[in-house]
């Protein structure tokens, strides 16, 4: 392994950064080591976490003999996000999801690998401020619930049936999104 | 003395649009959509005045690979020019970019060692935006981005680093595996394949997710001061026991630079380190600052807006030692 003139051994997927990885692969009884930064040894977990062993396998051997390995056929039935129709071979393949309702779809499948690329799956940090149409919907209903209290305790049913009628009708609204 | 190494600190915010796409870059309709939700959700904010937005179809390709040379966006950014816009605060280089790998990309750059000021410049359009729009977020998950490698917090905090004796002392492989020991990432940010041009390396959190943006900031700056120690600590040295060699590289390319007639970009890296070197030392009658603000002015794009002509091979060579003697003699480096 030969050093670069900055001093390192650069990866051999990338070229760029620093391989401060070394995998070892057995092909034929025969051991043969790649030397992976980083970021590409985090791109390579994401192959196994998702699966994807068979396409990792063939980048690896065609990288180490020069071949150009054919693209295994995909046995298993594909996952599709319903709302953009990405499937997961697709995200597999491109490492791109294709709308947030992804994150729900292919959550079996993304769970472990984000857990290979960040280690924690939790999130810890900011989250939005509520929005202010949410914030108005909010005031709305504690005014709702406001008068429908002082209704009931002031004996008008009358008017508290209305106040219930309403207060109902807007949670219906905001369930309907 | 930490900004004698520290160039500038970046942090940059991915979020999304909860009901668009994330290719909306490929989709004009929805690009279209992005920047005017954005536009009018930042303008109409107490902050709006001062941002001005700038579509990059509406920018001279040069222009554009300026502003991308500056930092001011991301190279990303000019893949799909046609669908991408850039909202921008002039006076602390605060951008949002939209329509680049997520729908927005809200960074902010300070000079020097100073990522929280940066973040805090971040958080405050962030909040903004929020009030006015929703973004895709996942309470367990965080900000969801369109590539999981930026899942959570959705922040790169990152900063620029000059390391001209950690480089020439081929300690570079020890710090990468420092670096990545703690989650952290550093390449090279000038050059092809694996050279680090100028002894320029940018250092960032590899991780987003499961840690919060103060976690990853402090973990970034810790390291960032580690590594201004052990630079510092090589320059000491070489102060002290080998100050004629160290002059003799200073004062070369102090030379070169000053009187050269052409100049091709590994050169000018060269000696543009050698040169930064000797201004954050104290040995060159130029300011840090000066130095770092020739690193983009040499650069391609910056000559051709400068010389207001497309330039190329022995041309802009020859429009980059020019540049570089006028803005040397500028700074009034005037020391014999």
């Amino acid at each position: 392994m030969a050093e670069n003139e900055n001093g390192f051994v650069p990866c051999e997927e990338c070229g760029v950064n620093e391989a401060c990885y070394t995998i070892s692969v057995m092909m034929g009884g025969q051991v043969t080591q790649r030397h992976l930064c980083a970021d590409c040894m985090a791109r390579m977990n994401m192959s196994i976490a998702t699966g994807n062993v068979k396409h990792l396998l063939s980048a690896i051997m065609s990288a180490i003999t020069g071949t150009v390995a054919e693209p295994a056929e995909e046995p298993r039935e594909d996952v599709v996000c319903e709302r953009c129709q990405t499937t997961l071979s697709q995200f597999t393949k491109s490492g791109r999801l294709g709308c947030p309702a992804c994150y729900r779809a292919f959550r079996e499948q993304l769970t472990p690998m984000l857990q290979q690329i960040h280690g924690r799956v939790e999130h810890a940090g900011r989250k939005p401020l509520d929005t202010e149409e949410a914030q108005r919907s909010r005031s709305r209903h504690e005014e709702l619930q406001r008068l429908l209290e002082a209704a009931v305790a002031q004996e008008d049913f009358e008017q508290a049936a209305v106040l219930r009628d309403q207060l109902r009708a807007l949670k219906d609204e905001e369930a309907m999104g | 003395m930490k900004d004698a190494i520290v160039l500038s600190s970046r942090v940059r915010l991915a979020r999304n649009y909860e009901d668009l796409p994330f290719d909306a870059a490929q989709r004009p309709e929805l690009a279209a959509k992005c920047i005017s939700r954005t536009t009018g959700a930042l303008k109409g904010s107490r902050l709006g005045a001062a941002f001005e937005l700038h579509r990059l179809q509406d920018m001279s390709d040069v222009n554009r690979r300026a502003m991308a040379e500056s930092r001011i966006i991301s190279r990303d950014l000019l893949r799909v020019p046609e669908t991408a816009a850039v909202l921008i605060r002039a006076e602390d280089s605060l951008s949002v970019m939209m329509n680049e790998d997520d729908h927005l990309r809200i960074q902010a750059v300070r000079t020097g060692l100073d990522l929280n000021a940066a973040a805090q410049a971040c958080f405050e359009v962030d909040d903004v935006l929020s009030r006015q729009t929703a973004f895709a977020f996942d309470p367990q998950l965080g900000y969801l981005t369109a590539c999981p490698t930026n899942t959570g917090t959705g922040m790169r905090a990152s900063l620029l680093m000059h390391l001209p004796m950690l480089t020439h002392g081929k300690q570079m492989g020890n710090v990468g595996q420092l670096v990545a020991k703690v989650g952290l990432n550093i390449r090279g940010v000038y050059g092809e394949g694996s050279e680090a041009l100028g002894s320029v390396y940018q250092i960032s959190n590899q991780v987003t997710l499961g840690r919060t943006e103060q976690e990853l900031i402090s973990a970034v700056t810790a390291v960032g001061g580690q590594l201004c120690d052990m630079e510092n600590a090589l320059r000491d040295k070489a102060m002290n026991e080998g100050r004629a060699a160290l002059e003799d590289l200073v004062f070369r390319a102090w030379g070169i630079m000053r009187h050269a007639r052409l100049m091709t970009m590994p050169e000018f890296y060269q000696h543009w380190s050698y040169l930064r070197l000797g201004a954050a030392l104290g040995l060159l009658p130029l300011p840090v600052q000066s130095a770092d603000a020739l690193l983009d002015q040499a650069q391609e794009a910056h000559l051709c807006v400068w010389a207001d002509e497309t330039l190329t091979g022995q041309a802009l060579d020859e429009c980059r030692a020019s540049r570089v003697r006028q803005l040397i003699a500028m700074e009034g480096g005037r020391l014999e």
